[in-house]
């Protein structure tokens, strides 16, 4: 099992998607927040890595076609196009404006519309319930002409209730359509309030196999799972696909989360910058399976997934670049088919160019090697290898070393940067604070020679030292005795999110004072905030609102 | 123009069945969806023929079109037909926003359109077509008048891209024109000339306009000019002009409600560029009702689709006229 999905590299456009889509919408004053937010990582995956298109050439007649039916997403649809390099980034400001080919809702592009639309947009949505039936029209034309390209249409559960939908579930699996799969957005609300108030739908899942569908369900904020359903999608024949991806309406905001207050309302402009802040500082946990008892890596590994972890976090030693020895990529073939769990894979190997491929054929969907492991023409190689295999590529350096000059020069290629925080070798060390100001420093240098991709702290991390690394701008926490020296590994990992969400909070409250929203903003998030008054020391300020 | 010699009838529908199974043979991007009334509308022929380029969704109208629109969206020419009765009403939406915003390939003909559908009665009985599909844009509608026409105009809009509507009537019906005629969509054709005053009409009305022109011939001694406006949108305005300056008075038929139909369109077209005096003649805003086929006369009758009925709204015209 390998997605080939360069993980970090699709998160960081993901999330870039998501910033995007709140900024058209803030600055157009109207919009579909919620939707946009509950889409992304189905439309940013669909199109950063598994639809065959060409932005310089949105006709080419092979490619496959994206429709979406729940149009309402369009901010975020807009968002992934300009991302993908339909069109310049900055053009998502005039969303919704007059004059702008960025209307409300999709429009196809067509000459008689090139005021009104931008290369690559196949379907003008708008109207609930049509897509579906739409994706069918090209899906059998495309059968007729005997071309083999794909079909893929978003579809929302509001927009189930239009009987439509179910008029082109039966005529899908009639007409045999295996190149039509369509991705259903199941965020549980809809405008009026929650789906299975307003008209209920489950079961959504029986409902399609009874329609002759092929259904997989998956959690559609893992890109993880997308890859894979969508992979899974591509080997049924005969029949079509449907991914129903079980979704947070408004997900990446929390006071928008599963708020059909939402639904269709514009954030006030003033908003933005903080809301871009907390898009941008997304945090990944992965638990580190050499910690805790030796061995028993499998169930380790099932415990992570069940706990809510991001990553699973592999550390790999030789016993020569590290005292001592853990596993070899034998073991991590062995571990891949156990989860779906993208593998952060840190290599304390000497000569890791000469093993490079051993852990690419393991299926690591991130590979670190460290700085003091490889000079730079071996780390040019190493990185050619991962990218063309569509892994991440990362760069380690123990707490004594600095960072090599050398590395700046590669930072759009680098998706990772591990700053250690204990010196490698065993689990289970203390903290140094001494890396903290390194890492703030090397941060700040990264972010100046354009990196964009991912500060991952390693080293002790726990719920006493999150907060300053997450301060200092890590956002991948690996979590080693924090997680596997607990005899509740998933309240663990429920600690350390909180913690960091605690930690989130306290830097968006003080973004908030800095541009004089304060109490604005205590307000409209006070619903998040009340659980964290203590530990934020806004209890006065709450009170006071309320 | 000239017109058929021989008095003979001929159903549209089969028509139009064989007119798509030659156009079938000549453009390969050529494909019909039905919905459970391909043997209605003739178009079961094309599938005979060509079994993997015709699609039957079952009973599910806003699927029929929507479909047609994706088959459109990856380069064909989609034909979707079912009955009046359901496909403009059904599935308004869909016509609006998956086939005429994005200006598709998509050519939905109708049958069994107006009155003269006869014993299934009013709900199956189309008098509101002309009026919603007109004011969407980009959709062209036509309304043949015989079956000759049939073949010439689906010939036509088949080489233009675009959506088209095109409607049909149950009944078999005189043919008017030779076979050899010429049609320009956005052009009307004038049948018959006169100068005293104008019928303009369409579908099923055009022969009972030309019997209309007879009668006013025959009785009143006045000499009418019979235009059969096949294309309703866009319409002939000049020539709705120039039957205003060369016979001052302009009478309409449609099988269609009187409101938002031929005869509105007429009115539009007269009152900016040459107004005259104008009276219609369709379904006075009511809902129909059954009738046996040997009964259809009779029920234009009742609803006042005679030429009889024309030829009164001729002289009504032509009385407020200020000639």
């Amino acid at each position: 099992m390998t997605f080939n999905m360069r993980y970090l590299d699709l998160k960081r456009k993901i999330r870039d998607v998501r910033m995007l889509a709140i900024q058209g919408i803030a600055e157009a004053g109207s919009g579909h927040p919620g939707a946009s937010l509950s889409a992304a990582e189905i439309m940013g995956t669909l199109y950063f890595r598994r639809i065959k298109h060409d932005s310089s050439k949105p006709n080419w007649g092979e490619r496959d076609y994206f429709v979406d039916s729940k149009a309402h997403s369009a901010p975020a649809y807009y968002a992934t196009l300009a991302v993908a390099g339909y069109f310049p980034i900055d053009e998502i400001k005039t969303l919704r404006k007059i004059g702008s080919r960025l209307q409300g809702h999709p429009v196809r592009y067509s000459e008689q519309q090139k005021h009104h639309s931008v290369p690559g947009i196949e379907y003008s949505g708008g109207s609930e319930g049509i897509g579906l039936s739409v994706s069918i029209g090209i899906a059998i034309a495309h059968k007729l002409d005997g071309k083999n390209n794909r079909v893929y249409v978003l579809i929302g559960d509001g927009e189930s209730n239009e009987g439509q939908v179910w008029e082109a579930a039966m005529a899908a699996s009639k007409f045999k359509l295996d190149n039509v799969i369509a991705i259903l957005d199941r965020n549980r609300i809809q405008q009026d309030g929650f789906t299975e108030d307003i008209m209920p739908l489950d079961p959504m899942r029986d409902k399609w196999l009874a329609f002759n569908w092929n259904v997989i369900e998956i959690d559609g904020h893992r890109v993880e799972q997308v890859i894979d359903a969508l992979n899974k999608a591509k080997q049924v024949e005969d029949k079509p696909t449907i991914i129903i991806a079980n979704t947070i309406k408004g997900n990446g905001i929390k006071h928008m989360t599963n708020n059909p207050q939402w639904h269709g309302k514009a954030p006030p402009r003033k908003h933005t910058p903080i809301l871009l802040e907390e898009l941008e500082s997304e945090c990944l946990i992965a638990p580190s399976i050499i910690a805790g008892e030796r061995e028993n890596y499998d169930e380790k590994i099932r415990k992570a997934e069940r706990g809510g972890a991001d990553l699973v976090h592999l550390d790999v030693m030789d016993g020569r670049f590290v005292p001592n020895t853990t596993f070899s990529a034998n073991t991590i073939r062995k571990l891949r088919h156990i989860t779906s769990l993208p593998f952060d894979v840190h290599l304390m190997i000497e000569n890791p160019l000469k093993h490079i491929r051993d852990y690419i054929e393991a299926g690591c969907d991130i590979i670190t090697v460290h700085a003091e492991a490889c000079d730079e023409s071996e780390f040019a190689s190493i990185k050619e290898s991962l990218l063309s295999k569509g892994i991440s590529p990362g760069i380690a350096i123990n707490p004594s070393t600095d960072i090599p000059n050398w590395i700046y020069s590669y930072t759009e290629n680098i998706d990772v940067v591990i700053i250690m925080s204990v010196n490698p070798g065993f689990a289970g060390q203390k903290f140094i604070p001494e890396v903290l100001p390194k890492m703030v420093m090397i941060n700040k240098k990264l972010r100046e020679h354009g990196f964009k991709g991912y500060i991952e702290a390693d080293g002790g991390i726990d719920d006493t030292t999150l907060q300053q690394v997450y301060d200092s701008g890590a956002r991948i926490l690996v979590a080693g005795n924090a997680v596997y020296g607990s005899s509740d590994i998933h309240g663990a990992i429920i600690q350390l999110r909180h913690k960091a969400n605690v930690a989130l909070e306290r830097r968006l409250i003080e973004h908030a004072s800095a541009i004089g929203i304060r109490s604005e903003w205590i307000k409209i998030r006070r619903h998040i905030l009340i659980p964290l008054a203590n530990e934020l020391g806004i209890e006065g300020e709450l009170h006071a609102i309320e | 123009m000239q017109l058929s010699s021989e008095k003979k009838t001929a159903d549209m529908r089969g028509v139009y069945g064989d007119t798509l199974v030659e156009l079938g043979r000549i453009y390969k991007e050529v494909v019909c969806v039905g919905a459970d009334t391909t043997d209605s509308l003739k178009t079961k022929k094309f599938g005979d023929k060509y079994p993997d380029r015709m699609f039957n969704v079952g009973i599910a109208e806003a699927n029929l079109v929507s479909i047609a629109a994706g088959l459109a969206i990856a380069g064909k020419i989609a034909f979707a037909s079912t009955y009046a009765a359901f496909l403009p009403g059904r599935c308004l939406d869909q016509i609006r926003n998956a086939i005429c915003y994005p200006n598709l390939d998509v050519k939905l003909v109708v049958s069994h359109a107006g009155l003269t559908v006869g014993p299934d009665g009013a709900s199956h009985q189309q008098i509101e077509d002309f009026s919603t599909m007109r004011s969407i844009p980009n959709i062209r509608i036509i309304v043949p008048a015989d079956a000759v026409s049939v073949k010439h105009l689906i010939n036509s809009i088949v080489q233009m891209h675009g959506p088209f509507y095109v409607r049909l009537a149950r009944p078999s019906s005189d043919i008017l024109y030779a076979e050899e005629s010429l049609f320009e969509i956005g052009k009307g054709n004038i049948l018959r000339d006169g100068s005293d005053a104008t019928i303009i009409s369409c579908g099923l009305m055009v022969t009972r306009s030309l019997e209309a022109a007879d009668i006013l011939k025959r009785n009143e001694g006045i000499s009418c000019r019979v235009v059969d406006m096949f294309s309703i949108k866009p319409i002939d305005t000049d020539l709705v002009e120039k039957c205003g300056r060369e016979t001052g008075a302009i009478a309409t038929a449609e099988e269609h409600n009187v409101i938002g139909g031929l005869g509105g369109a007429v009115a539009e077209a007269s009152a900016e560029s040459y107004p005259v005096p104008i009276k219609r003649i369709g379904i006075r805003d009511t809902f129909g009702e059954s009738a046996r086929d040997e009964e259809i006369e009779a029920l234009l009758e009742k609803y006042g689709l005679t030429s009889t009925e024309i030829a009164r709204a001729v002289m009504d015209a032509r009385g407020r006229s200020k000639r």
